[in-house]
């Protein structure tokens, strides 16, 4: 089965995630048919907008941490790679979403149920995002010892959010993410749908050859602000952070997850913010 | 910690005290340190009397507690707060003879070389903070003004009462001194330099994204250190690297460049040129001592943000 669905409905392509059962977590998989998909959506004259969305209860919750088939979505620790192979690992990792970020026709995200980690960052890299107002947004990578990696948190919320976002790990729902300016728009569960539909339609009707300059101006914007030597940078403190020794009393993710199982293993994970983020 | 002094201007006022770990024996008197459990510490500022203005003492003892709490392997998260009715009222401008914090005391009779020194003294001061490998939470209550403000900014994360008072006063009416506004699109999207808010509550704070969070006056401590017991849960080297990355990809989106630009901004106000109707620090206190300039300046500021 297909882990990426793409269909055309008029002017517009949907993008739909679709390893439901899995909260549509990354995979290698899902990201080899994701690679395949982003040339073929770029040269598509007849999808004029891009949606991306989940199949399911939610859009996305991230990295895939069972450690299955997920070589390419997440460098395990005590893997012997070369610095090389660590490198272009990254630099994979971050042109995907590179390409998505400038994917040269208009692209939205259309956000329900949990939104986490790379999932987030996969809605952060489109252009704009519709959240249900219940929808829940999240990058507690942190917590496993893992580093966050996506520049545009900086640029979307700021400094002290993006702290507060990446050290506490909490979700925010979509009115909050509103709020601080990590999506457009927030509605409620049952009118996400019309609204992503009104959107996306409104926008196939602007000449497309149009769009796509007017995209790529304001993305050189982006680039004059640094995001691309944000890329890189990230490249490089991804390695960093995969030279980490564990303190011997530190909780160690991978150890309890091979061990106790992946549940377990999330829920000593975020045991220790529970209550913290519960009263946020 | 390194402290980024090493191309720096030696002149005859060049201090650094701690290339000698001097920091080790720290004798402190204008600040308390205290461990509010092996992996907080607490940083209180404590020179009330005088609203805990920065002189050169408090921001010595302020840095050797910082040094302290980044030597200890144990502590991962440094609370900062003020003693008395508020946070900090920024630079001491009453500053004593001989003082390096603005406004520099004629009696130095510096030259441009040593002005240059002081101006890239600071910066490195405040970029110290901002690179600091641990989590910094600053914890404000009553008045966050100038230096303190600027001080609380380059924190990890901002907890303060909804009637805190952030703000910018400055020498005189015209210059408000000089703020970190051109870096405010760095702190939120929605604030901007065009905003141009010189005072703001602890609520609107929080709104705009300088402060993480207000909470009321009575509850400021207490949901402080909830915040300093999550984080101090996170692994601590995972977190330096983050805060590496983060600060980095910030210089790389200009933070360096804006925190040299204001500073030698604030360099070259310390030659102007005041005109007669303009209120002049330096003649104020000169003619009517420095609580005459205090009251010209109130005369031209802007109305308090509580009010």
């Amino acid at each position: 089965m297909s882990t990426i669905i793409y269909e055309k409905i008029d002017n517009i392509g949907y993008v739909t995630l679709n390893r439901p059962e899995e909260l549509n977590a990354m995979n290698d998989q899902m990201l080899a048919e994701l690679d395949a998909l982003l040339p073929q959506l770029e040269m598509d004259l007849e999808a004029k907008v891009i949606v991306f969305r989940g199949a399911g209860k939610d859009f996305c919750a991230g990295q895939d941490l069972t450690g299955v088939n997920t070589h390419e979505v997440l460098s395990e620790p005590g893997e012997h790679l070369t610095v090389k192979k660590r490198m272009e690992a990254e630099r994979r990792r971050n042109r995907r979403w590179e390409t998505i970020f400038n994917l040269a026709k208009p692209t939205i995200a259309q956000v329900h149920g949990h939104c986490l980690g790379t999932g987030c960052y996969l809605a952060m890299v489109c252009d704009m995002t519709i959240a249900a107002e219940d929808a829940l947004f999240g990058d507690p990578l942190l917590r496993m010892g893992l580093l966050p990696h996506m520049p545009l948190w900086l640029y979307l919320v700021g400094m002290k959010r993006t702290k507060e976002m990446l050290y506490t790990g909490c979700y925010i729902n979509g009115i909050e993410a509103e709020q601080i300016g990590l999506v457009n728009k927030a509605v409620p569960r049952d009118e996400l749908d019309t609204e992503v539909e009104r959107l996306s339609r409104g926008i196939a009707l602007l000449p497309c050859d149009a769009t796509a300059p007017a995209k790529d101006a304001i993305n050189s914007v982006m680039e004059a602000r640094g995001l691309g030597a944000c890329w890189r940078f990230t490249n490089n403190m991804q390695l960093v952070m995969q030279q980490r020794k564990m303190l011997p009393e530190e909780f160690d993710f991978f150890k309890v997850r091979d061990k106790q199982g992946l549940k377990a293993a999330v829920e000593q994970r975020d045991r220790p913010f529970k209550k913290f983020c519960e009263e946020r | 910690m390194p402290t980024g002094f090493g191309w720096d201007f030696k002149t005859q006022y060049m201090k650094n005290y701690w290339e000698a770990n001097d920091w080790r024996e720290w004798d402190f008197q204008l600040v308390i340190y205290e461990k509010v459990n092996d992996r907080i510490v607490r940083i209180t500022l404590n020179r009330p009397d005088k609203r805990n203005a920065f002189n050169d003492r408090l921001y010595e003892d302020l840095s050797a507690a910082m040094h302290r709490a980044n030597d200890d392997p144990d502590v991962r998260v440094v609370i900062i707060c003020g003693a008395g009715r508020g946070f900090g009222a920024g630079h001491d401008l009453s500053s004593p003879e001989g003082e390096e914090t603005p406004p520099v005391h004629p009696s130095i009779n510096p030259t441009l070389q040593d002005y240059y020194g002081f101006e890239r003294r600071r910066c490195a001061k405040y970029e110290d903070i901002m690179d600091y490998p641990k989590i910094t939470i600053a914890q404000v209550h009553g008045k966050c003004i100038g230096a303190s403000q600027i001080f609380t900014a380059m924190c990890d994360i901002t907890i303060c009462a909804e009637d805190a008072q952030f703000g910018i006063r400055g020498f005189g009416s015209q210059l408000h001194g000089l703020t970190e506004w051109p870096v405010w699109p760095l702190w939120s999207n929605k604030a901007y330099a065009g905003r141009a808010l010189t005072e703001m509550s602890g609520a609107e704070a929080a709104e705009l994204g300088f402060a993480n969070k207000a909470v009321p006056a009575d509850k400021l401590e207490e949901e402080t250190l909830r915040w300093a017991e999550a984080l101090s849960q996170l692994p601590s080297e995972a977190v330096a690297v983050t805060k590496e990355w983060m600060n980095g990809m910030l210089d790389i989106m200009g933070m360096g460049g804006t925190q040299r630009a204001h500073f030698h901004a604030h360099l070259a106000l310390q030659y102007v040129h005041f005109r007669p109707d303009e209120v002049n620090l330096y003649k104020a206190k000169k003619d009517k001592g420095f609580k005459g300039f205090l009251e010209d300046r109130a005369k031209t500021a802007t109305p308090d943000a509580n009010k």
